[in-house]
């Protein structure tokens, strides 16, 4: 059978956690058709990406240690087709890139396709200052918003953000050995439209149309509107020094913005400046240009990634209201109130349980044969020829330990 | 991609990779494509520095170092390989290419580390031999805690006696030194154990915070203790040849090795790829074990506070000072010590690690360990 990978390799913000969430807990009804989605973990992917980049990620990458051999090899052993997603992917440099392609088996066999998911810069933008602030960033909008816009691009917050967002730059990278019939462009549909358009266009380039999945969402990447955001980076910046990201990742990324605050949806959404529309419109033009004339297999409609017009008033993040941004961190307080509750009960419990197993102890030390073992070694060890034969009895057991 | 830019290109790799030093703004010359992808004007412009290092002594690198550069790619988050100014079509996409000359220093010794951090996993931990050294049952018992760069080879010193740390009736024993000096420790340990962020992010934000890092600061470091164990049982050590008789020992103990703030810095950044690589234990060990011998020579001023610290580290070296005493520690050495001496701060506008020193440095251990004769 030949090897054929379909390598999705972002964007960031593009319903990509969802699609991962769906291939990682349908991987067993995908292994039946001959599909491989190789991760024993949902962000499997993740870390490979991370090895292969040598990317730290607030200590995450430690459990990334020899991923990406691993995800590699088990891509060359499986004779089908076989999926990788992950969005940070598109960072990757030409080198990282070659080094990819080489590892998973293009050029000796293994029929390689690029996927890239994409969306309009129009929500892109926003929505990565977003993707910043949750990753502990306490930087402004403006001045996210200057870094982006500087052409030099010099500065971790730009070269990032176009790394992961500039579409034909990314093609270049990981089109640029491949056949142009071998990339996929998936498009994100406009706003408003129905939501499983998406999915039904991933199903299509991945080929899982005949698949009985289970699309029940578990894992996605939900956005936050301006208050929370707003909020957000506040406590980034006053909390950043002293809570270790091992403590962050849960407490502030997970509970707060993605359980609590991401579900206050009626307040103003995040949106581009009315002034910077218009740059942005210009690059989008560009670039679908440039897309069409590549000749990419383009799964959904490249006018997608012409983002909407400025409509009604811009709510802007770094002069939030401060009613709106005081009624979400409300909401955060009673979160962390019943985290902390939760928490404690779950405390109590394992207080109970230690003391229970105490107890037992105990009682076990308090049965005859332990106290007269007990009562035998300690006499022993109050003379010489005592400890000798002690240290002979413990040899002919077997144990060097110390303990009756 | 011009056909004559890709070809001048072509040929200037294939010019580097033959060991030669003309600077591309000079390069004229032409060759035929040797691979997918032009190799980055980082790496090509580290090469390039490679050759010119190892001319001054006579060498040159390894065909495999050669390629090992040509192949590599710069760790983490960062400037992404860079195309070469004029190599290719002035494309409205991607990063600006530019004339590797220009590229600052920095940017090179990232490739270089990533380069240093395989070495080290391949050489792996050098460790001394360790015996198990007999335990001696009538030990002073003891524990060090205080300046992590003073009090990490003191006890591995001890351990290497067979006198471990720790053992009921311990006596702790906080050791230090000026808090300039500590403050510039603190960084260093940290940069061996699991790297840092650079010399004056991590550190303006404690002198503008009118605080100090927590390893630095003994007062603390004693009340602890003595909460747990007795005030009794705390001594702070100021005086170095004070230490062996706390612990126990007559020979005085192993002293922290004084490195230049290059060396230290090259280690932070080496750390940073080397948590990719091995785990944090690992890491440690071939930081201290592996790298660190390596560095004991590097050229260069060692680490010293800035100046416009000093007032900062004087205030609270003197508050330190204070506190201790009111509190009533038995302080071994006189508490003016902690007052950072004049050499323990740099002169103005000279502090810390230097760009051009550490890819210097990055380059020098490159070299070592592949050096080859002149063909």
């Amino acid at each position: 059978m030949t090897r054929r990978l379909l390598l999705h390799v972002g964007t960031p913000k593009t319903g990509t956690s969802y699609l991962q969430d769906v291939l990682h807990r349908n991987r067993r009804t995908l292994a039946a058709a001959g599909i491989s989605y190789p991760a024993d973990r949902f962000d499997a992917h993740f870390l490979a990406a991370l090895d292969l980049m040598r990317l730290p990620w607030g200590g995450l990458e430690t459990e990334a240690i020899g991923a990406w051999d691993r995800l590699a090899e088990q891509v060359r052993d499986h004779h089908g087709t076989s999926i990788i997603s992950h969005e940070i992917f598109a960072a990757a440099s030409r080198s990282q890139v070659g080094r990819a392609l080489r590892d998973l088996g293009h050029g000796e066999g293994t029929e390689v396709h690029v996927v890239l998911s994409v969306r309009d810069l129009v929500r892109q933008i926003p929505a990565e200052w977003q993707e910043n602030v949750k990753h502990r960033s306490s930087i402004s909008y403006a001045r996210f918003l200057r870094q982006v816009q500087d052409p030099s691009r010099e500065g971790r917050i730009a070269s990032w953000f176009w790394s992961v967002q500039e579409i034909p730059d990314i093609l270049n990278r990981w089109g640029h050995d491949l056949p142009p019939e071998h990339v996929h462009l998936v498009t994100v549909p406009p706003p408003g439209g129905a939501p499983e358009v998406l999915w039904q266009r991933f199903s299509e380039t991945f080929g899982l149309d005949d698949l009985d999945l289970d699309l029940e969402a578990e894992r996605v990447n939900p956005s936050l509107g301006v208050p929370e955001t707003a909020l957000i980076r506040r406590i980034n910046a006053s909390a950043n020094r002293q809570l270790p990201p091992a403590d962050y990742r849960p407490l502030v990324r997970e509970l707060l913005a993605h359980q609590t605050l991401s579900r206050r949806v009626g307040s103003p959404r995040l949106g581009l400046p009315p002034e910077v529309h218009p740059w942005v419109r210009d690059l989008e033009d560009s670039w679908v240009a440039e897309i069409r004339e590549r000749g990419y297999d383009v799964v959904g409609d490249l006018a997608d990634l012409e983002g909407a017009p400025a409509v009604g008033a811009w709510a802007d993040p770094d002069q939030p209201s401060e009613k709106q941004v005081a009624s979400a961190a409300v909401d955060a307080i009673k979160a962390l109130l019943l985290e902390n509750g939760r928490l404690q009960q779950e405390a109590g419990r394992l207080r109970g349980d230690l003391d229970a197993a105490h107890r037992d102890l105990e009682r076990s030390y308090l049965r005859p044969t332990y106290r007269l073992r007990e009562k035998a070694v300690r006499r022993l060890q109050t003379s010489r020829l005592g400890r000798g034969a002690l240290r002979a009895y413990r040899v002919g057991r077997g144990r060097s330990s110390r303990s009756a | 991609m011009t056909i004559s830019g890709e070809r001048r290109a072509w040929g200037w790799v294939a010019h580097l990779r033959g060991g030669g030093t003309t600077p591309w703004a000079a390069w004229h010359g032409e060759g035929t494509r040797e691979g997918v992808y032009l190799p980055g004007a980082q790496q090509l412009e580290l090469l390039r520095r490679l050759h010119l290092a190892a001319q001054r002594h006579g060498g040159r690198p390894s065909a495999r170092l050669v390629e090992r550069v040509v192949e590599a790619s710069a760790p983490g988050r960062g400037t992404p390989d860079l195309e070469l100014v004029g190599a290719t079509d002035e494309s409205p996409f991607g990063p600006r290419p530019v004339d590797p000359a220009d590229l600052p220093d920095a940017e090179l010794t990232r490739v270089a580390t990533s380069l240093l951090a395989e070495d080290l996993v391949a050489a792996g931990a050098r460790r001394p031999p360790e015996a198990p050294p007999l335990i001696r049952p009538w030990r002073t018992r003891y524990r060090l805690v205080g300046d992590p760069w003073l009090a990490d080879p003191a006890r591995e010193g001890m351990v290497a006696r067979g006198r471990p740390p720790g053992g009921r009736g311990s006596v702790v024993v906080v050791v230090g030194r000026d808090v300039a000096t500590m403050v510039a420790d603190a960084w260093t340990s940290r940069c061996f154990d699991e790297g840092s962020l650079p010399w004056r992010e991590w550190l303006d934000p404690f002198a503008a915070g009118h605080r100090v890092p927590p390893r630095v600061d003994l007062e603390r470091a004693a009340a602890t203790w003595a909460r747990q164990v007795g005030q009794a049982r705390v001594r702070v050590v100021l005086d170095p040849s004070a230490l062996p008789r706390l612990v126990g020992v007559r020979r005085a103990l192993p002293q922290p090795p004084v490195l230049a703030a290059d060396a230290v810095d090259l280690a932070r950044q080496v750390a940073t790829v080397l948590g990719l690589l091995v785990l944090p234990e690992q890491r440690a060990d071939l930081l201290r074990h592996t790298l660190l011998p390596r560095l004991l020579d590097a050229p260069g001023p060692p680490l010293r506070l800035p100046a416009e610290h000093a007032a900062w580290a004087t205030q609270r070296a003197v508050r330190m000072r204070d506190r201790m005493l009111r509190a009533g520690y038995a302080v071994h050495g006189d508490p003016d010590l902690l007052v950072p001496r004049p050499e323990a701060v740099a002169p103005a506008g000279a502090s810390g690690p230097t760009d051009a020193g550490v890819l210097a440095l990055a380059a020098r251990l490159l070299l070592d360990e592949t050096k080859e004769a002149p063909r």
